[in-house]
């Protein structure tokens, strides 16, 4: 997983920003992205997109102290 | 490494708060105050290494006008004739704006943030820049550039970041107050490590215009300062609407400080049941739980609660702020990529790595998220209360990925654990001086309120500090 993310991450900043990987720090950097990606498969279905426009502006605005 | 020399000042021991108020009653001279303060960068800055360029000549002439002003019975505001330095990423128009990075060495903005004016306009004397994280992206104080700013408490301790400079004058009693900003934790992560107090305000409660970008949907301008009541002070100042920021609320500003009673009884704070205290040091929680029992015996109950959805806020907030630090730095990291330190375009090519569609999920739940936060966690608490850092401090060597230290990655990264996820969150929050671990560093608790908040949290912190002297501590290394 560790060395296909790495891949993956050197693949895609090269090809959409021309961004080649800067030194160790940044292949260990994007090694650590692997665990974003299996935080990001453990959410799959526990929120969704909401169906009304809205924004967190607007929840700012919904939750806010009352009494400041 | 030079040990400094004291320098007996005892106006470098005032609080902002004492020191605005002695300039109001004619007893100090704000070129007294700002001479103090130059004394004291000269006679400690060699060792802490907290500023980046003073503007001697001018804050001295700002502060001879000011006092002239005074004399013949006009004062500019609640700041008047009080001396302040800032994070070097604050614009102003004509003066180099390092960013604390060799890329932006020459950079001089043509206009003045809406912070650094406001700020001026209420009369305060800008003394000059403070050293920070380049370009603000870490949360330990590492400097390739422009040396490492060192803790007043340990010098080989790391201050915190990004705000590196800013909690660590603070803390040595060079200066009364400074700009910071916080992404992830860089004024509450200072704050808390140099043993200051620091507030970041709702997302959107104060204005961004001219302050160097990292990410902006979670950028904060916010102060640290000695007291609650200080920072109080400063952010009434700073918050607030601004037409060259169209993301400013116009929400209206309380007044904060005229809030500060002392009368907290009845407000219910609430103590995560998960995530913010796993695997937290023993002394950072002994000094957490006693801090709480100091707030309950001024009348605060404290109840256990569980925070939704945390699993979800640090995968997304993780994601947020490198996709946008990765846009903001597209160019440079095509072009001159070794004039960054090696810590931070390492970090900023993992951003370049993460799908739009991921980056456009994660700032969609954002609003969801709130809302149930709202629905669990305030319909039933007050505020709720985290250790700032839940580690003790590390070093700058145990933290320094640019020297390969082994396991450097994981310590640098455990700093923000705790501060990050209230980013995403949107959430006031202010960090107070709350105990030392057994190497001699400061402990900060962090107080979340409501968005818009701010009022209650720093009664909260006030109310902690008039029955604690942990904020009066004053490092040996201190001015005075």
């Amino acid at each position: 997983m560790s060395k296909k993310i790495e891949r993956l991450v050197k693949e895609q900043a090269a090809t959409w920003s021309t961004v080649k990987p800067p030194n160790s720090a940044g292949e260990e950097f994007a090694t650590g992205l692997g665990d974003v990606l299996r935080g990001f498969e453990k959410l799959r279905g526990e929120l969704a997109f909401e169906d009304e426009p809205s924004s967190f502006e607007a929840a700012l605005q919904e939750t806010k102290e009352r009494n400041p | 490494m030079k040990k400094p020399r004291q320098v007996p000042s005892p106006l470098t021991q005032l609080t902002l708060v004492e020191a605005c108020d002695g300039v109001a009653k004619g007893e100090i001279s704000s070129v007294d105050l700002t001479k103090a303060a130059l004394s004291a960068f000269d006679a400690g800055d060699k060792a802490i290494n907290s500023a980046i360029a003073l503007d001697r000549d001018e804050a001295l002439a700002a502060a001879e006008g000011l006092d002239k002003l005074r004399k013949a019975g006009r004062t500019l505001g609640c700041l008047h004739g009080v001396p302040l330095a800032h994070k070097d990423m604050y614009y102003r128009a004509g003066k180099p704006c390092t960013c604390g990075s060799k890329i932006r060495k020459d950079f001089r903005p043509t206009y003045t943030a809406t912070a650094i004016e406001r700020l001026e306009q209420a009369g305060s004397v800008t003394l000059g820049t403070l050293n920070m994280a380049e370009f603000a992206q870490n949360p330990t104080g590492h400097n390739a550039h422009f040396g490492h700013c060192h803790n007043p408490w340990g010098l080989d301790y790391c201050t915190g970041g990004s705000s590196s400079g800013s909690g660590a004058a603070v803390a040595a009693r060079f200066i009364y107050g400074a700009l910071g900003s916080d992404t992830g934790g860089s004024i509450r992560l200072p704050a808390s490590i140099c043993g200051v107090t620091g507030i970041k305000a709702t997302q959107t409660r104060v204005s961004r215009h001219g302050a160097m970008p990292l990410s902006f949907s979670a950028d904060n301008v916010g102060p640290l300062a000695r007291t609650a009541r200080d920072c109080a002070r400063l952010l009434r100042v700073i918050a607030g609407y601004d037409p060259a920021d169209p993301t400013s609320s116009s929400e209206p500003v309380p007044d904060y400080e005229a809030a500060l009673d002392g009368d907290i009884r009845g407000m219910v704070i609430g103590l995560p049941t998960n995530f913010f205290f796993d695997g937290a040091d023993p002394e950072v929680q002994q000094a957490f739980d006693a801090a709480m029992r100091v707030l309950e015996a001024r009348g605060a109950r404290t109840v256990k609660i569980a925070i939704p959805h945390m699993d979800a806020i640090n995968t997304y907030v993780s994601v947020i702020s490198r996709v946008e630090g990765a846009t903001i730095h597209a160019e440079w990291m095509r072009g001159r990529p070794q004039d960054y330190a090696i810590h931070l375009s390492g970090r900023l090519y993992a951003g370049f790595g993460i799908p739009a569609v991921h980056y456009l999920e994660a700032l969609s739940r954002r609003g969801p998220i709130l809302r149930a936060l709202g629905r669990e966690v305030f319909s039933k608490v007050d505020v709720f209360a985290t250790p700032t850092l839940r580690l003790k401090v590390p070093t700058l060597a145990a933290t320094d990925i640019d020297a390969d230290t082994p396991g450097a990655v994981e310590a640098f990264t455990a700093v923000s654990i705790n501060t990050r996820a209230i980013n995403y969150m949107g959430l006031p929050s202010v960090s107070v001086p709350c105990g030392f671990d057994s190497n001699g560093l400061p402990i900060g608790v962090q107080i979340q309120g409501r968005p818009f908040g701010e009022g209650r949290i720093l009664r909260l912190a006030d109310a902690y500090q008039r029955d604690t002297d942990w904020h009066k501590r004053r490092p040996k290394l201190a001015a005075g």
